[in-house]
C-alpha cells in the first residue's frame, strides 16, 4: 500500500474533462514532483488530494483510507495532509505564531502553551523565529510562504502538498522557500510538489511526473526525465524549457 | 502624443493661464467652505442669541429631555446589540450554500429592507395585540417591546447585507487554508472568515447603527416618550420652537458622534500590522 493513491481519477469542471483516468501512487518518504504546461491539471490533481475539489469517478486514498468517498471523515483526514498554496493564504488577522497555533489548538485541542512552544520550534526551523509576532502584511512574500509551511507542519502531516508555492514570489525570494522544502525532503517528508522550478525538481525530486491534457504522460526518475525522457511529450516539454 | 503633452503650454514652454487650474480650484474650494462655515455659524449664533430662551432651556433639560434621552439611549443599546447579533446570522444565511436557508435569508432582507420601518412598527404595535380579544393583551407598555423588536428586525436586514458583503470580500483561499488544516466549515467561519468579514463590514455596520439611532425618532408615533415627543410637548405648551430644537439636536449628536468614534476605533484596532510598521 502506498501512502497516497490516485486510482483512475476523473474530474470534470462542468463539461471540461480536466483529469482523465489518473493513476498515481506516492510512496512514503518520496518527493514526487508534478510538472507540465498550464492547464494540464497539475494543481487540480493536488487539490483533489485533500478534497478541496471533488472528483467524479475513481478513488483517492491516504494510507488506505478513502478521501473521496461520500462518507469520508474529511476533517480528520485533512489533518494528515499539509497543504501550501501559491498565494500563501496566511490569516491576515493573526500573527505568524497565531497562524501556526490556530489549527493545533482548535482542531487537535492542544494547550495554548504547548502549541506556542511547537510553533516557535517550527518558525525557527523555517528561519523566522524573530518574526513570530509579525502580522503577514509585515512580512515579505518569501517569509509569508515559509510561515505557511510552518503552519501546515504544525498539524504533523504525513504528506505535504505544494501547489506552485514559488510562483507568486519575486525571483530573489524563491531560493529561501525552496531551501526549506529541500530540508523537509531530506528529513524524509513525503511530498507531492507542483512546480515550474526545474532545478528544484531535478535536485530534490525522486520522481518526475509529467502531466498534459489531464493525463500522466510520463513518470520517470529525474535523471532519466531530464537527460533522456522516455516519451515524445517529455522531449517536447523539455525542448520548450530551453 | 507629442501634441497632447504640450497642451496648455505656449511655444516657449510656459504654462498658459487656464480658467480653472489646480491652484484656483483649491482656493475656490476653500472660499466656498469658508462662506458655508460663516453662513451656518452666523445662522446658529443668530438662533442662540435671538430665539433661544435660556430659562426655558434649563427648565426643560431635566427631567423632560434627560428622561427622553436615557430612554432612547437604552432602546438604542439593546436594539443595536440585538440587530448586529441577528444581522451576523442573516449575513451567514445570505452566503449559505443551502438553497433553503439562502432563500429564507434573502426573503427576510427583501421584506425588512423593502418596507418602511414605520410600517413595521405599526404592524407589531397594532397588529400583534389584535390576536387577543380587546383589552386582554397581556403585555403592558407594549410600545417598548415593539420598539426593540421593530428596530432589531429592520436593522438586522441592513447589518446582514453588510456582513454578506464583508464575507464576500474575504478571498476564497482563506476558507480553503482553514479547511486544509482540518478545520470544519464552522471553525473556518468563526476563526478565519468572520473576523476579516467583520472588519470589511465595520464601516457599513457603523453607518447603519447611526441610522438606527435616528430611527428612534419614529417611535414618537407609537407613544414612546422619546426626543421628538419631548420637543412636541414643549413646543405645544410654550410655542417656542428653537429652544427644544436645539436640545433635540444636542441629544442626537451626543449619541451619533461618539458612535462614529467607536467605529473608527474598532477599525483602527483591526489594522493587523498595516500601519504599525
Amino acid at each position: 500500500m502506498s501512502l497516497l493513491e490516485f486510482d483512475e481519477v476523473d474530474k470534470y469542471f462542468g463539461e471540461t474533462h480536466v483529469l482523465k483516468d489518473v493513476d498515481l501512487d506516492v510512496e512514503e518518504g518520496e518527493v514526487c514532483v508534478i510538472i507540465g504546461p498550464s492547464g494540464s491539471g497539475k494543481s487540480t490533481l493536488l487539490r483533489c488530494a485533500n478534497r478541496l475539489e471533488e472528483i467524479q469517478d475513481g478513488e483517492i486514498r491516504l494510507e488506505g483510507q478513502s478521501i473521496s468517498a461520500a462518507d469520508a471523515d474529511i476533517n480528520r483526514l485533512r489533518q494528515r495532509i499539509g497543504m501550501v498554496f501559491q498565494s500563501f493564504n496566511l490569516f491576515p488577522h493573526k500573527t505568524a505564531r497565531e497562524n501556526v497555533t490556530l489549527a493545533p489548538t482548535k482542531v487537535k485541542g492542544l494547550k495554548k502553551g504547548d502549541a506556542e512552544r511547537r510553533a516557535d520550534e517550527l518558525l525557527d526551523r523555517v528561519g523566522l523565529r524573530a518574526q513570530s509576532n509579525s502580522y503577514p502584511n509585515q512580512l515579505s512574500g518569501g517569509q509569508q510562504q515559509r510561515v505557511a509551511i510552518a503552519r501546515a507542519l504544525a498539524m504533523d502531516p504525513h504528506v505535504m502538498l505544494f501547489d506552485e508555492v514559488t510562483s507568486a514570489l519575486d525571483p530573489e525570494l524563491v531560493g529561501e522557500v525552496l531551501d526549506v522544502m529541500h530540508d523537509l525532503a531530506e528529513e524524509g517528508m513525503t511530498m507531492l510538489v507542483v512546480t515550474h522550478e526545474m532545478g528544484f525538481a531535478r535536485e530534490v525530486g525522486d520522481r518526475i511526473v509529467l502531466m498534459a491534457d489531464g493525463q500522466v504522460v510520463e513518470d520517470s526518475p529525474p535523471e532519466v526525465f531530464f537527460e533522456n525522457p522516455k516519451t515524445d511529450r517529455g522531449k517536447q516539454f523539455l525542448s520548450k524549457l530551453l | 502624443m507629442a501634441e497632447s503633452y504640450s497642451e496648455g503650454r505656449t511655444g516657449d514652454g510656459e504654462y498658459q493661464e487656464q480658467f480653472l487650474n489646480d491652484k484656483t480650484l483649491r482656493r475656490l474650494g476653500a472660499a466656498i467652505a469658508g462662506l458655508f462655515t460663516l453662513g451656518v455659524g452666523g445662522f446658529i449664533a443668530a438662533i442662540i442669541f435671538t430665539q433661544v430662551d435660556f430659562e426655558l432651556f434649563v427648565e426643560i433639560i431635566h427631567p423632560q429631555f434627560v428622561n427622553a434621552f436615557l430612554r432612547v439611549l437604552a432602546i438604542i443599546l439593546v436594539g443595536s446589540l440585538l440587530s448586529v447579533t441577528a444581522g451576523i446570522f442573516v449575513g451567514l444565511g445570505r452566503v449559505s450554500n443551502t438553497g433553503f436557508t439562502n432563500a429564507v435569508a434573502t426573503a427576510y432582507v427583501e421584506f425588512f429592507r423593502g418596507t418602511p420601518l414605520l410600517f413595521q412598527l405599526l404592524v407589531i404595535y397594532v397588529g400583534i395585540p389584535a390576536f387577543w380579544p380587546p383589552g386582554e393583551f397581556p403585555i403592558s407598555n407594549w410600545q417598548y417591546p415593539t420598539a426593540i423588536i421593530g428596530l432589531t428586525l429592520n436593522h438586522a436586514a441592513y447589518v446582514g447585507e453588510a456582513v454578506r458583503g464583508g464575507i464576500d470580500a474575504v478571498p476564497e483561499g482563506q476558507m480553503e487554508a482553514a479547511r486544509s488544516l482540518g478545520m470544519s466549515y464552522v471553525q473556518g467561519m468563526r476563526e478565519v472568515v468572520l473576523p476579516q468579514a467583520w472588519r470589511n463590514a465595520l464601516a457599513a455596520i457603523g453607518n447603519d447603527q447611526v441610522i438606527l439611532v435616528k430611527d428612534t425618532s419614529l417611535l414618537t408615533v407609537i407613544a414612546v416618550p422619546e426626543l421628538i415627543s419631548a420637543f412636541r410637548n414643549v413646543n405645544s405648551t410654550t410655542f417656542d420652537p428653537w429652544t427644544p430644537i436645539i436640545l433635540v439636536a444636542i441629544a442626537y449628536l451626543m449619541i451619533t458622534v461618539p458612535l462614529g468614534k467607536i467605529v473608527s476605533y474598532l477599525e483602527a484596532r483591526s489594522d493587523w500590522g498595516g500601519d504599525r510598521r
